[in-house]
């Protein structure tokens, strides 16, 4: 019996662990392939603007305020920062201008794996510097969109001291490393500090980038867990009063990488764990049910911004008109389908902006009702024929290259949630009620990717993240992303004059107008098939004070959790 | 000479023999036995519900809302038509490969003509650069055996490595991690069972040839094979008729076991996110969906006494099956 | 004979070679997916504020290729069907291709960067190794004994024979992540018994501890692991094992040792057992690579770090150096298994000696 005794005591250190499905794999602040490479940068690291989970919205970091807006000629924008006089490095160093400028030019550095923040900050053609005021200085963008003011600030200002002390990008104007070709003959010091950014990414943790966040890595076992220390002085220790953007309170913050929910769940209840954020909705509901959990835990439920969607091939003869798409999203039932999985959480929606966003949803329009009589119908306006035989499906004659189209549909999704399996079935034993064959095709999570970007399917289900500070269709609807990340392949000139036009609103009340004519009209053209909005669920232990469960990713504040006075343990 | 002959059954094998039949027989009879659900339709009124609940799901339902029931007897089905085909598949193949690399070795030779013909086609089939070459060298060969066979002369004969191929196909085979084969044909290909099947087989058909060549590396050493030998007896009528035979004593306490073994790695698979599309029924799956609904002890326990069960009925016949040499 | 265990030796490593150049240029066909997943496009709503242009998301395709290597042909021939003379066409590429880099980079001992996070293959690998080894390989060496008591003890024919032989199958056929699942929810579960952790190697490392302390820590963390492979792979040995010593029971030689007045047991450990071996001994080494390759289903349900887990979610991340180097790996565990083997059977069985 020895050795039962080591087992662990939830309050042997005061630690709080918060769980994660996988490892972030890297922490290159440029990079963030997923959501915890992000997570962990966020406390590393700050940016001008964060988000603010109480409010919803960006609140201003290491800006001393959002962003002066000020429009230049008919196509250009001048964004007006100034960072907090208080924001320092480790070293004392103040966060000044040129490190933010430092920042951006890193994006455009070659030899680095810098694409994604590149094609995402591209818009932001120079940085001008004050010269009275080292902290102040504006940003010169194109175009002229209201979402500028938020996206200008959101990536994690890095150290120019710590990466570059000789100043060698400060030879590079911003705009001359976005516009270098990618033949240019290799530079000697970008070369160098390439190779530096890279050692400082991928080595040792002891290595690591030096961020001006509350935090700095003590920890980092691959596939284990990653455990984040408090700075005992930092800088935005001295604001009065501290912003809650810039609240860091536990002294340590372990993210801990368990895949299996089962034995996160077990993990919890023996409070080897303190936080499981987006809970299994059975595992949750079956949790709450138990007294001797609800004793321990407490439970938080609250919208997302992720609406569960099925999706038509449009560049399939069949699918290509708008009137077979609605005829076939009423054969789900996402009314059922919500109650059944997600136990009542979650809302069904009738376009893929969230109902929460009273603004800009809108609510004039009718949620799609499940409607296999409609459907069958739908579809002979559409001009199917049901063949003579019980089982041989719905045929038409194909226009102009003459023979006959069969309504045939191969549905993927991806094979890891059980989700989409129960939506396929359901959908697959509804069409074959009205006599539409279904081939269900679970994929595997890369070769589905590749799936949505080649066109490989006819119909599909997934996720489709939002969150509530974009709206940009762009990639996901507008025909300059065919091929690329447009993977219905749907396009049409109002659609994508609609879409422009949201991008390119100046006031958040046009917006908002254009927005719910976008819904209207997807609603009429169906390339999209939206089901319901995802809840987000977390169990905490009950002791913990300040997790701010919210709508935002990653749907609580781990910065500022603390552990309740009763179980605090003796220093 | 061989002959199979059965000892009277015992009583754990006629209850095996029934199992195994009402197996049979469910998996046969599964599209008209009258039950209230059918196994690819979910019930989303009743997702994970315990037996005997509401519903009339007398074993109740899977996390994605499916009868129990009625994916065991289909599932019955599918093990039927997938996994037993594949086993038995993968034991022939084995059983002749591992049997002709273990008899043989590498010392077996074919005559020169013969390899022509061979390296041509192959040159030709697989289209490399001049395939017309490929022609001219198969039709050099083919000329050469005809006119050897014709003129009755001894030509130069090579080596062919049997030993070697078979064993390096194997080992290539089991190096690659499964898993590593089963995304790149996901990948390429949609998983549907006939894919599935010649997946399978393709996969554990080494581990019974690795057994049937280390058995056959012993019966070869044998006296009555060295007896055969002597008495003139063609080498390939030996190979079959007598050293075969006792070569394949170790795949009859491992067939059920690999069936077994498929059974998990199908389950696997739909574990992986990889198997077959959930519309088929299959005893493999409905166990892997227990992860999502650990405490469903339904899930959990229907498939695994059917597995069971199974597993030991199969095991019963194999294990009395005497093959007197 | 040493002679002979040379050419052994040197035809594994060519196998070897073989194999890892066949993953290799067969994972790298589908470098399009790599890619993909390297660099990701927006597939989501609102995920980028600005689009870029088709003309910059190429240039961003084109920049990812460089950097991972992919932009150079992948071997040095190349065919390329030809649609318009509907032929197919060789194409001789020279030197300049990812296989003769990445083959002379692994002969100067360089495995490459994983394409995922950019650091050196050999260290994610070493790392993922220290994890599996202790597990799969106490796991492995606790079956084998097991197997080989549980079948010695079997054959002597006790009167629990046949309750041990359904049980053992029954336990067979069960898939691993269902023992493994089972284990968990009956001795970690504050529900029933929480006798042992649930995941991971060790809760609250920050916490001081003596060497002893951490060394008890670490080995109730691999009780429930270790006892799921161990139950899984145990049976099959034990079985066969079982089987083949039944056999050799019911021959003459066991027959006129027991006519010499030998007891069952002496019979069994002195002529019977060996003989026996002979298929197990395929078995046995068959588990070498498998100690290298890691459980990836136990190793997710028990939250551990190890090669399993590494392979798989290189697979599904198409990290093919990774990938690749795993192979090259478990390739050579596999190929010094199989040499192991003949030299076991060498030892085992006198006259394939001879015969050879």
């Amino acid at each position: 019996m020895l050795i039962f005794s080591c087992t662990s005591n939830p309050n042997k250190s005061d630690s709080i662990r918060i769980r994660w499905v996988h490892d972030p794999e890297t922490l290159d602040p440029m990079l963030l392939p997923n959501q915890a490479a992000f997570d962990a940068n966020n406390l590393l690291n700050i940016s001008l603007l964060q988000a603010d989970v109480l409010t919803k919205e960006l609140a201003p970091a290491l800006a001393e305020a959002l962003p002066a807006i000020q429009l230049v000629g008919d196509s250009l924008m001048k964004l007006g920062y100034r960072i907090k006089p208080a924001a320092a490095w480790d070293t004392g160093r103040p966060v000044l201008a040129s490190d933010v400028e430092f920042t951006l030019k890193l994006m455009f550095c070659p030899g680095l794996s810098n694409e994604v923040a590149r094609n995402q900050y591209r818009f932001i053609r120079a940085v001008l510097a004050d010269a009275r005021d080292p902290r102040r200085f504006a940003l010169v963008c194109q175009g002229q969109a209201i979402e500028y003011q938020k996206a200008s600030g959101e990536f994690f200002v890095l150290s120019e001291a710590a990466l570059d002390p000789r100043g060698q990008l400060r030879r590079f104007a911003l705009a001359d490393l976005q516009n270098r070709p990618a033949a240019a003959p290799p530079d000697s010091a970008l070369q160098a500090l390439a190779r530096r950014y890279v050692a400082a990414t991928t080595g040792h943790i002891s290595s690591q980038l030096p961020g001006c966040g509350p935090y700095r890595l003590v920890a980092w076992e691959k596939d284990r867990y990653l455990t984040f220390q408090r700075k005992p002085h930092w800088w935005a220790d001295q604001l009065r009063p501290v912003p809650f953007v810039l609240q860091a309170r536990p002294r340590l913050l372990r993210y801990v990488i368990i895949p299996d929910a089962a034995t996160a769940t077990l993990a919890l209840r023996r409070g080897d764990l303190d936080v499981y954020p987006q809970m299994p909705a059975h595992e949750f509901a079956r949790l709450q049910a138990s007294p001797a959990a609800r004793a321990s835990l407490s439970f938080y439920s609250t919208p997302s911004y992720d609406v569960v969607t099925a999706g038509f091939n449009t560049r399939h003869p069949a699918l290509a008109d708008a009137a077979t798409r609605r005829a076939l999203s009423r054969c789900f039932d996402a009314a059922g389908l919500l109650r059944a999985t997600q136990l009542g959480a979650g809302q069904r929606s009738t376009g893929v902006i969230s109902p929460a966003d009273s603004l800009n949803y809108n609510d004039s329009l009718a949620l799609l009702p499940f409607d296999p009589p409609g459907a069958a119908w739908l579809l002979r306006q559409a001009g199917w024929q049901r063949a003579g035989q019980a089982d041989s499906g719905w045929f038409r004659s194909a226009g102009l290259h003459g023979g006959r189209q069969q309504l045939r549909l191969v549905l993927r999704y991806r094979a890891d949630e059980s989700l989409f399996a129960t939506i396929a079935l359901q959908f697959q034993a509804t069409a074959a009620g009205i006599g539409i064959p279904v081939i269900l095709q679970p994929t595997e999570s890369g070769a589905f990717t590749m799936a949505l970007r080649t066109g490989d399917f006819d119909m599909y289900v997934r996720v489709l993240k939002g969150n509530p500070f974009m709206f940009n269709f762009t990639p996901v609807l507008h025909s300059s992303s065919v091929g690329i990340s447009n993977s219905t392949g749907f396009s049409t000139p109002a659609s994508d004059r609609l879409i422009e036009a949201i991008t390119t609103a100046d006031t958040r009340v046009h917006r908002a107008r254009l927005l719910r004519q976008f819904q209207a009209l997807m609603q009429q053209e169906a390339p999209l098939v939206p089901l319901f909005f995802l809840p987000n669920r977390i169990a905490a232990d009950r002791r913990l004070r300040g997790l701010h469960a919210s709508s935002l990713k990653p749907g609580y504040s781990a910065a500022t959790l603390e552990r309740g006075p009763s179980s605090s343990p003796t220093p | 000479m061989a002959i199979l002959t059965f000892a009277p059954l015992s009583w754990a094998q006629k209850l095996a023999l029934l199992w195994l039949g009402l197996v049979v027989l469910a998996a046969g009879l599964a599209p008209v036995l009258p039950l209230p659900y059918r196994p690819g339709v979910p019930d989303l009124a009743h997702l994970a519900q315990a037996p005997f609940g509401p519903g009339r799901h007398w074993l109740g339902t899977d996390p994605q809302g499916r009868d129990v029931l009625s994916v065991l007897v289909f599932g019955a089905r599918t093990a039927m038509l997938l996994t037993l085909p594949a086993a038995v598949m993968a034991g022939l193949l084995g059983a002749a490969a591992g049997g002709a690399a273990g008899y043989w070795g590498n010392t077996t030779r074919l005559a020169a003509p013969w390899w022509l013909l061979g390296v041509g086609s192959t040159w030709w089939a697989l289209r490399l650069p001049v395939p017309l070459l490929g022609l001219v060298v198969a039709a050099l060969g083919l000329g050469l055996t005809l006119a050897t066979r014709l003129y009755r002369r001894p030509v130069p004969a090579w080596p062919v490595p049997i030993n070697a191929v078979v064993m390096g196909a194997a080992t290539t085979l089991d190096t690659i991690p499964r898993l590593v084969l089963v995304v790149a044909l996901a990948a390429s290909t949609a998983v549907s069972q006939p894919v599935l099947l010649a997946l399978l087989t393709l996969t554990s058909w080494p581990y019974p040839a690795r057994l049937v060549r280390a058995q056959m590396l012993r019966v070869r050493a044998l006296p009555f094979i060295e007896a055969a030998r002597a008495a003139g007896v063609p080498a390939g009528q030996i190979w079959l008729r007598h050293a075969l035979p006792q070569a394949l004593q170790p795949l009859r306490t491992t067939l059920p076991l690999s069936i077994a073994g498929l059974l998990a790695l199908e389950s696997t698979l739909s574990f992986l996110g990889i198997g077959l599309p959930p519309d088929v029924a299959s005893w493999g799956r409905l166990l892997a969906t227990a992860r999502e609904e650990p405490t469903a002890w339904w899930i959990f326990l229907f498939p695994s006494i059917l597995l069971i069960i199974s597993m030991l009925s199969l095991n019963a016949l194999g294990r009395q099956r005497r093959i007197l040499g | 004979m040493v002679r002979l265990v040379f050419w052994r030796l040197a035809r594994t490593g060519l196998a070897v070679w073989a194999l890892a150049s066949a993953v290799f240029l067969l994972s790298h066909r589908d470098a399009s997916a790599a890619l993909l997943l390297a660099a990701p496009t927006a597939f989501d709503l609102g995920a980028t504020h600005t689009a870029a242009t088709p003309a910059q998301q190429l240039a961003a395709q084109r920049a990812v290729q460089q950097r991972l290597g992919l932009d150079r042909p992948l071997f040095y021939l190349s065919r390329n069907a030809n649609p318009r003379i509907g032929r197919v066409q060789w194409h001789w590429n020279g030197r300049r291709n990812q296989y003769h880099r990445w083959a002379a980079g692994l002969l100067h001992g360089d495995w490459g960067t994983s394409f995922r996070t950019g650091q050196a293959v050999p260290a994610r690998l070493r790392a993922a190794l220290a994890y599996t080894l202790p597990l799969t390989g106490a796991a492995a060496v606790l079956a084998v004994l097991a197997a080989l008591a549980l079948a010695q003890r079997l054959a002597a024919a006790p009167w629990w024979q046949q309750p041990l032989r359904v049980l053992l199958t029954a336990v067979h056929a069960l898939p691993l992540f269902v023992v493994a699942l089972a284990l968990l929810l009956v001795f970690a579960n504050p529900e029933v018994v929480a006798w042992f952790p649930a995941y991971g190697l060790d809760q609250s490392p920050e916490v001081e501890a003596s060497a002893w302390g951490h060394l008890a820590t670490y080995l109730l963390h691999l009780v429930l692991p270790v006892a799921a492979l161990t139950l899984t792979a145990m049976p099959e040995l034990a079985l066969q094992l079982d089987a083949a010593l039944a056999r050799e029971l019911r021959t003459g030689y066991a027959t006129t040792a027991r006519a010499k007045g030998l007891a069952e047991p002496a019979v069994i450990r002195h002529h019977a057992l060996r003989n026996a071996l002979l298929p197990t001994i395929a078995q046995v080494t068959e588990l070498l690579p498998a100690l290298v390759a890691g459980a990836v289903v136990v190793e997710v349900v028990f939250a551990l770090p190890g090669m399993g887990r590494l392979l798989a979610e290189a697979a599904a991340a198409r990290d093919y150096p990774v990938l690749v180097g795993g192979v090259l790996l478990t390739g050579a565990a596999r190929l010094l298994a199989l040499l192991l083997a003949d030299l076991l059977y060498f030892w085992a069985d006198p006259r394939i000696r001879w015969q050879s």
